[in-house]
């Protein structure tokens, strides 16, 4: 357990949530979580049988949010900026028809950020998340490892149990990883 | 052919399929029609059809569902044209776009989509979906079936005139109540866990 990345217990974790079916849109910061996903999935080069791309985020939370209504759950992996981009589909959809969801995305709206511009949407999404109320989890350097893959899991579950997307925002800053 | 008259044939090719409809007078129109427990009416999330058909169809694979049926709208599928490159990409075996194409944002004044100029069929065939075309009730049941026995993602391009039927009530339900009974009626079909 001690010598896995940040990266691989979040992938570890999402699986160990319930996670039947992963899509992600892509980042700098989450490509090693997905290859992670995709290695324990069989798969390579960003692809396995269940982990596939996607090109926006609110198809994502279409494509995954739509699996309990067959039995199933899934989760999606992106970045933060991109609730921007699915905050209609995510309070329409998941919130309104009462459909679990675990996303986890990675933070770039504080320490670390390069960008001049990024963090405009980025630093407001704790916020914004809150007031649709869908829970935030954060993570951040200050957590363990074990304690990365344990928070996703049980945010997992945390979804399930309450019938509603639950977010995982999870800041690479100062850990293993980077941050873009 | 109208709107209404479309989806009359619809309701009765699609009975034991499970069914997702797009917002406002496309919901409106086949409730007041059927109102059956494999209707999924998403009632205020334009341009998603099309993901959740896609969600829904990688999660029956392996079932005995033999498609899962999207009814979308021009405009709708214009706020999300994403499904098709994606569909097309994912390629799930059991997905059926019908695409009820006026050309005009029907719920929202008629005001006109890009269908006039733009063939969505077309961008559907070049995204790699099977595609089917319809301009009358013949057409549209003939066209229809083949696609429902054709594997991989296929879209029927129906083309219907502009407006929508008269005196239709608004469809006033808890969106949570659509998941309860949909999910109930999807599931029992499934025999195990779905992916």
């Amino acid at each position: 357990m001690g010598t896995r990345t940040y990266a691989q217990a979040a992938a570890a974790g999402i699986w160990a949530s319930g996670a039947k079916h992963v899509g992600y849109i892509p980042s700098v910061t989450v490509a090693p979580v997905i290859q992670a996903l995709v290695e324990t999935d069989g798969g390579r080069d960003g692809v396995s049988e269940h982990v596939t791309p996607l090109s926006r985020e609110e198809e994502a939370v279409g494509v995954l949010g739509a699996l309990p209504l067959a039995g199933s759950f899934g989760a999606v992996v992106m970045q933060d900026n991109g609730f921007g981009n699915n905050l209609t589909a995510l309070t329409t959809f998941s919130v309104s028809y009462h459909l679990p969801l675990l996303i986890v995305a990675n933070t770039r709206g504080s320490l670390g950020e390069y960008n001049s511009m990024i963090h405009s949407i980025s630093q407001h999404v704790p916020p914004i998340l809150r007031t649709l109320g869908i829970p935030v989890v954060e993570l951040d350097r200050r957590s363990s490892v074990d304690d990365w893959h344990d928070v996703i899991a049980e945010a997992g579950t945390h979804a399930v149990m309450t019938y509603r997307p639950v977010v995982v925002l999870a800041s690479f800053w100062n850990t293993d990883g980077k941050v873009a | 052919m109208r709107r209404i008259e479309a989806l009359a044939h619809l309701v009765e090719l699609t009975e034991h399929d499970p069914l997702v409809v797009t917002c406002a007078a496309t919901s409106r129109e086949l409730a007041s029609l059927a109102d059956r427990d494999n209707h999924l009416y998403l009632l205020d999330s334009m341009g998603l059809v099309g993901s959740v058909a896609t969600g829904l169809a990688i999660a029956v694979d392996g079932s005995d569902v033999r498609k899962v049926i999207g009814i979308e709208g021009d405009g709708s599928l214009l706020m999300n044209p994403n499904v098709l490159p994606t569909g097309g990409y994912l390629a799930p075996d059991r997905l059926l776009m019908v695409l009820l194409d006026n050309r005009v944002y029907g719920s929202t004044a008629g005001l006109p989509t890009y269908a006039d100029r733009v063939d969505l069929g077309a961008l559907a065939a070049a995204s790699g979906w099977t595609v089917g075309t319809a301009d009358d009730e013949a057409s549209l049941r003939a066209e229809f079936a083949r696609l429902a026995e054709t594997p991989g993602p296929a879209l029927l391009h129906v083309r219907i005139e502009a407006g929508n039927a008269a005196d239709i009530a608004k469809l006033l339900v808890d969106p949570v109540s659509i998941t309860l009974r949909f999910t109930a009626w999807l599931t029992a079909r499934l025999p195990r866990p779905a992916a």
